[in-house]
């Protein structure tokens, strides 16, 4: 016989953990995409 | 060659360059590094439809299991971009190309960022699981030292106004800190810890089902290409400030 149990309910902690990295990851990304413009305007 | 250890390298200042126009070379860095981490953000993005629609949640752990998939990969790809300063640091020290130099500080302000993100996000998988945000242990304790030190990395390079001088001082301590990703990797096998063993690179192989293995991996790609983006976008914004302040030394 199997004891069927439900997994714990942590989603939030997953959800935040996800959301910390989307945002620290496309931030970084467009800073430096951001930076690279202004170089590259700077130097024409 | 001028050896970066010779009193004239600062004076010297860039070294000769191989391509025959610096300034497109590194407009073409930045061309590259812009597709590959536009492409790096939609995989990170696939990766998490995958992840969150599309893998079974773990029986025990639950959901918060999932954190792994952006967890590991980012632990993966900072110790990658730190492995890469150490191994451009003491190829700089040995050969002097300045672009060598540069791609280490580039890809040790990537590496901080991943860093950032592994403490971030390790704590909040630990504290569901282990029942504490954070536990002054071996793998935790070193990888929070290995953050600190690529901080000063950065910090350093920032404080010192000779390029020769700064590159040479920057590689010393790059080389340094890259040592610590080994000793970081076999911490939970060198000493008692409540961090897991690799669930990947193991003796034994891949301690988890298919599914997980392969949402993993596929997670490890993303990150991975996201990487190879962002140094290349951050290599090419190096290279064009340098040779910006090179053209106003040598027109002063």
């Amino acid at each position: 016989m199997f004891l069927l149990r439900e997994p714990p309910d942590n989603g939030s902690y997953m959800l935040a953990a996800y959301t910390i990295v989307a945002v620290v990851l496309v931030a970084y990304s467009l800073t430096l995409m951001v930076r690279a413009r202004n170089e590259e305007q700077r130097e024409q | 060659m001028t050896s970066p250890l010779s009193p004239s390298a600062s004076s010297s200042f860039p070294p000769s360059l191989t391509s025959s126009d610096p300034r497109a070379a590194a407009r073409r860095a930045l061309r590259t590094g812009r597709v590959l981490t536009s492409i790096g953000l939609l995989g990170v993005f696939a990766a998490y439809v995958r992840a969150i629609a599309f893998t079974a949640v773990e029986g025990t752990q639950g959901p918060a299991q999932k954190i792994m998939y952006v967890h590991v990969p980012s632990a993966w790809c900072a110790f990658l971009a730190f492995g890469i300063v150490g191994i451009c640091s003491g190829l700089y020290l040995w050969l002097g190309d300045r672009r060598l130099d540069t791609f280490s500080e580039a890809s040790a302000e990537v590496g901080v960022v991943l860093t950032a993100l592994v403490l971030m996000t390790g704590p909040i998988w630990g504290k569901p699981i282990w029942g504490t945000w954070w536990q002054w242990e071996p793998r935790l304790t070193s990888t929070l030292f290995l953050f600190f030190l690529f901080v000063g990395y950065l910090t350093l390079r920032r404080a010192m106004f000779d390029p020769a001088e700064r590159a040479r001082y920057s590689a010393v301590v790059g080389i340094l800190g890259a040592m610590l990703v080994p000793f970081i990797h076999l911490s939970v096998y060198m000493f008692r810890t409540i961090h897991p063993r690799p669930v990947v690179l193991n003796p034994e192989g891949p301690t988890m089902p298919g599914s997980f293995v392969a949402t993993l991996l596929f997670s490890l790609a993303a990150f991975t290409l996201l990487y190879l983006g962002l140094v290349t976008t951050r290599y090419g914004l190096g290279r064009l400030r340098e040779l910006r302040e090179a053209r106003h030394v040598s027109a002063a």
